[in-house]
């Protein structure tokens, strides 16, 4: 009985520290993107970034012009990298900013 | 009494239309936010392609002459962009036709057509200004192209050469340029065009030079309020065209039935999604000043969709 607890337990705290790895190793960056204002224009900015390579999602927010970047673990955005893929779109990059918390990493 | 073309020419330009439609539906990626009667200076994004596929009905009459000319136009235009630099895009129009006209001659109806590939046009717009806001953007993009004589152009009959009216291509190389101004909100849209295109001469038939002027209001009437996420849109569409054109010319003289100036408004609706936009739009003509006995539009019916896939 003990022995599975501590079974059961070993295989908890690797799964959970496995995922807390991930999570942190996970970068999201938040890019304001200017000139953006309907809702096609908007596909082309998120096909750009999905063609990059490390990107693991994309998030747009039309409303606020937010474009929100999650990077796969390990993976990095750089501001000069980002404003080139928001100009090949035919935008123009107003802020970019890394998302502190638990999927977000400090620095870039 | 009836009369059809059939020609090889004809059968021929049936499979490059269709063909032309499947390479651009394979081909096409992406397009944009745009007035339904003329263009945008929004970007076309860096390598993607822009694809447009539009039906149009240009139905004409009310023939002041004897002759009661009634002549309609069918054109599945194709349109496909690509974004060579994010300034500079590359746009090739293939449209694919069947026009006919019906006139009473000698106390009888005759009803005259063909059908085809029609005259494709290619030209590059360059944006020289942008100027890039959140939630909106201005931008200001001259444009220059030429039309090629792809269409069958010596189409005839039982009775004949075809009139100029009906053919599918008009067999002359016409250059055209302009420029086009767009202030897009995430509210609003408007686009202004001036353009000229400067026709030539072919079969000894020269239409005459084209200049217009273009508005095109887009406002978003759904949602009212804008949400998390990118929500479609809802666009109730206003559209103002004035176009002059000049006198044809046959065997070097002017038509003094033809030209003119003519004004039209198009009402109508745009949704526009992350993925596809469906569009439609009815132009009416408002004002028509023309030469002679010229014939006059009744309505142009538009309606299409565009796809990012």
């Amino acid at each position: 009985m003990r022995i599975r607890l501590l079974r059961a337990s070993i295989i908890a705290i690797t799964l959970g520290l496995a995922s807390a790895t991930a999570i942190a190793g996970a970068h999201q960056y938040r890019l304001r993107v200017d000139g953006l204002a309907c809702p096609f224009c908007a596909y082309g900015i998120e096909k750009k970034f999905n063609a990059t390579k490390g990107v693991k999602a994309i998030k747009i927010d039309i409303n606020t012009g937010t474009v929100t970047v999650t990077m796969e673990a390990g993976g990095a955005l750089s501001e000069a990298q980002a404003r080139q893929i928001v100009k090949d779109s035919g935008f123009t990059l107003g802020s970019f900013q890394t998302v502190p918390g638990p999927a977000g990493k400090a620095g870039n | 009494m009836l009369f059809s073309v059939k020609t090889p020419w004809r059968r021929a330009g049936h499979a490059l239309g269709l063909l032309a439609l499947i390479v651009m539906t394979a081909m096409g990626e992406q397009a944009q936010a745009a007035p339904q009667t003329f263009n945008t200076a929004l970007p076309v994004a860096q390598g993607e392609f822009v694809f447009r596929e539009q039906i149009v009905l240009d139905q004409s009459g009310d023939d002041p002459s004897v002759a009661d000319r009634d002549r309609t136009a069918w054109a599945l235009v194709s349109v496909l962009g690509y974004g060579a630099t994010p300034e500079l895009a590359l746009f090739g129009v293939v449209p694919y036709v069947d026009r006919t006209l019906e006139v009473t001659d000698g106390g009888m109806r005759q009803r005259r057509g063909a059908r085809g590939l029609g005259d494709i046009s290619l030209f590059g717009r360059y944006t020289v200004f942008r100027r890039d806001r959140p939630g909106r953007t201005l931008r200001i993009a001259p444009f220059v192209g030429l039309k090629l004589p792809t269409g069958e152009d010596d189409e005839s009959d039982g009775l004949g050469r075809l009139p100029q009216s009906v053919q599918p291509g008009s067999g002359s190389w016409d250059a055209f340029g302009g420029v086009v101004v767009t202030y897009q909100t995430l509210a609003f849209q408007i686009d202004a065009q001036a353009s000229y295109k400067a026709n030539t001469e072919a079969n000894d038939f020269e239409f005459g030079d084209v200049a217009r002027l273009d508005g095109s209001l887009q406002y978003r009437v759904w949602p009212r309020e804008l949400g998390a996420g990118v929500p479609g849109f809802l666009y109730g569409v206003l559209e103002l065209n004035l176009i002059h054109q000049d006198k044809n010319r046959i065997g070097g003289s002017d038509d003094p039935n033809s030209g003119g100036l003519s004004l039209f408004i198009l009402p109508g609706l745009q949704y526009v999604t992350k993925r596809w936009i469906i569009e439609a739009g009815l132009q009416i003509p408002v004002l028509q000043d023309l030469n002679g006995t010229g014939l006059e539009k009744d309505y142009i019916l538009r309606a299409g969709f565009r796809l990012n896939f």
